[in-house]
């Protein structure tokens, strides 16, 4: 059976703006975490993330609503009393104190005797690949360092949660991708519950179980990683979580086809799964990747749907061609292309016009009430 | 044009010596005289001599009566000893209190903070002769006796402003979510203020401690108005022995007090580079 470690119900947050009004951090957040879960939390600069993990370690106070850690509700604990650590954004590392210290700091606080201490420091920095740093001084470290630091001092007290706040923001790109695995594997060793906050779409597919997509203080979606991908709850989600074309429209049946004209006049194919999804009716999002799309005539399934488009740009990205153009109703079209086509590519950027083909059974459609709201 | 170039270097090395030689000639003056055994002219050379030092602490009469400047080692060592126990206590209690006062402004929200805070740098401002003449005033109008008592209290209400900015500065560049840290890490609030607030202000703390004392030891506008007539600290009676002329044993105590000076702010700047 699932086990929660943390649950939040209707979580609200206002901050009085200096202007006058409030703003709403964080709206009616209902949120469960597994035990040994990786949770990510993915979404824009200003969404409510940091507010979000400040609530569950105690630094912010919730207006309404209910936090639980591990079946204990959490009230009004203050943060030293939380079985939760955290490793902050900028590593918030004491610049008084040695690696070593910075470490241990908590088992001082829960006075652990020296022997004990010295050994599980040594664990601990051994864990993060920094063993034999101990004597250092933070401000010795290069940032990548001073990161693993900081995440050895949070986990060495064995917390029931890991609290990360953009932790690899900071960290150029190899060094970032190094230690999504790292964190990864970490997590899967230590049997500790994470939440992960980051804005970057790449990092929270990678390394989540779940991936819960906020937006205006607003939970938009949690699900797998490829159910975010690929079954977008709305249109923010669709074009937050990786690029996306999308068509707004109506909605017209066409034997077990379905097709949705734009108000532009274009018009996407689908194939109908749900009926329920139809809304009686009414209006529909549909949403293709840019991947989904291919050259006509590049071989491809019989069933396929068509779409002109003008090009405005085609660029080379290494295995793949990006095309940007447009549809005859002046829709944006973000398609990449396979590079084995290299001549028909050229032909294409000589004509400046191009066919893209689509299967429609792969069209993944939005209600459009959420569609609406999120926008 | 490289005449030019070649004037602009030389004036700019000039004026640079120029420079350095009015601000240091002086003391290095003080520093050579101190050891010069003419009694009479102290700009005449005529001699190495230890005899002003040896003198003034009572250790010789060398020179003739007439010389004789000092009129008791014992004036001389009170003054030194009022001076020393006046910047003790004033260290103390502005260091406490000023520090008390910044970290108070740093933590906590309440009505007033902002007016609270330019009050305290307003004693900074004030010239010393009016800061004078009101302590005078008020001392008087208390009905509390002029003396070391009045000193002290005197030099606290300015030095704890003093205090109070150093300690705000040091507070002002620090990271807030270093508490945040440690609270996560379990510790309480005092654990926290000891184990992670104190360490990264005491560089300002002592930073402010030593200014405070050397300040208190060289004031002399303030203290002359509230000293009363039976307590001299060590300003004062220079000044009182200028009154009557300046004689060679003034070099010798000037040296001293630069020493003095020297050594403390020396320890002033060790602690700072500590710790940073
Ligand atoms: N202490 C605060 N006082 C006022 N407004 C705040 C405070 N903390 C956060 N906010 C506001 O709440 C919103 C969410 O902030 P935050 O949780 O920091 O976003 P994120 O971490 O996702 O970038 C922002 O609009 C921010 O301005
Ligand atoms: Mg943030």
């Amino acid at each position: 059976m699932r086990e929660s470690i943390i649950r939040l119900e209707g979580a609200t947050k206002r901050f009085p703006l200096p202007e006058g009004g409030t703003i709403t951090a964080l709206d009616a957040i209902d949120l469960d975490v597994a035990r040994n879960e990786f949770l990510t939390l993915l979404g824009p600069s200003g969404c409510g993330k940091t507010t979000l993990l400040h609530v569950i370690s105690g630094f912010v106070q919730l207006d309404q609503g209910k936090i639980l850690i591990d079946g204990d509700d959490m009230g009004t604990t203050p943060p030293h009393k939380r079985p939760v650590n955290t490793v902050f954004q900028n590593y918030a590392l004491f610049p008084h104190m040695s690696v070593g210290d910075n470490v241990g700091y908590s088992l001082d606080i829960a006075h652990v005797g020296k022997a004990e201490r010295v050994k599980r420091v040594g664990e601990a920095l051994d864990l993060v690949g920094l063993g034999g740093y101990a004597a250092r001084m933070p401000r010795q470290l290069s940032g990548g360092q001073q990161q693993r630091v900081a995440l050895a001092r949070a986990i060495i007290a064995r917390p029931k949660l890991l609290l990360l706040d953009e932790p690899l923001s900071a960290l150029d790109r190899n060094l970032r991708q190094a230690m999504q695995i790292e964190l990864k594997n970490l997590q899967a060793e230590l049997g500790i519950s994470f939440i992960f906050v980051t804005h970057d779409q790449e990092e929270a597919l990678t390394m989540s179980n779940r991936v819960a997509v906020l937006n205006g203080g607003v939970i938009q979606q949690i699900d797998t990683p490829r159910n975010t991908y690929n079954y977008p709850a709305n249109a923010f989600v669709a074009s937050f979580v990786g690029a996306s074309n999308l068509f707004d429209g109506e909605v017209r049946r066409d034997g077990d086809k379905i097709v949705i004209t734009t108000p532009e006049n274009d018009t996407v194919e689908a194939v109908l799964r749900d009926e329920r999804s139809l809304n009686g009716g009414g209006k529909l999002t549909a949403m293709l990747r840019p991947e989904q799309f291919s050259l006509s005539g590049t071989g491809g399934a019989d069933n396929c749907a068509e779409i002109d488009v003008t090009v405005d740009q085609i660029v080379f990205i290494g295995s793949t061609y990006e095309l940007l153009g447009k549809t005859a109703g002046g829709r944006q079209i973000n398609a990449l292309l396979s590079a084995s086509h290299q001549t028909r590519i050229g032909e294409i950027e000589q004509s400046g016009k191009a066919r893209l083909s689509y299967d429609p059974a792969a069209v993944h459609l939005i209600p459009a009430d959420d569609a609406g709201a999120a926008q | 044009m490289s005449w030019l170039r070649k004037l602009g270097d030389t004036s700019l090395t000039t004026y640079t010596v120029l420079f350095f030689a009015f601000i240091y000639l002086p003391i290095a003056i003080i520093v050579i005289y101190s050891f010069n055994s003419d009694p009479v002219n102290m700009m005449r050379w005529s001699g190495f001599t230890f005899d002003w030092y040896k003198q003034i602490f009572g250790f010789s009469n060398a020179s003739s009566e007439a010389a004789l400047y000092i009129e008791s080692t014992e004036q001389l060592l009170a003054a030194i000893r009022n001076s020393l126990t006046v910047a003790a206590f004033t260290t103390t209690i502005a260091t406490v209190i000023g520090t008390a006062t910044a970290l108070a402004i740093y933590r906590y929200n309440f009505f007033g903070k902002r007016f609270y805070r330019t009050l305290m740098f307003a004693p900074m401002l004030m010239p010393d002769i009016v800061l004078g003449i009101a302590l005078l005033i008020f001392f008087v109008g208390v009905g509390m006796p002029l003396g070391i008592g009045s000193i002290i209290i005197g030099h606290c209400t300015f030095l704890i402003s003093y205090v109070f900015i150093v300690v705000s500065a040091r507070l002002a560049g620090m990271d807030r979510t270093l508490e945040n840290a440690s609270a996560d890490l379990g510790a309480n609030e005092w654990t926290t203020f000891r184990r992670v607030v104190l360490p990264q202000v005491m560089p300002g703390v002592i930073g402010g401690a030593l200014l405070a004392f050397i300040i208190s030891m060289d004031d002399l506008v303030i203290t002359y108005f509230i000293s009363g007539v039976g307590t001299q600290t060590l300003p004062l009676f220079i000044f009182g022995m200028l009154r009557r002329g300046i004689k060679p044993e003034v070099n010798a105590i000037a040296v001293m007090m630069l020493l003095f000076s020297f050594t403390v702010a020396a320890l002033g700047l060790y602690f700072r580079s500590r710790r940073r």
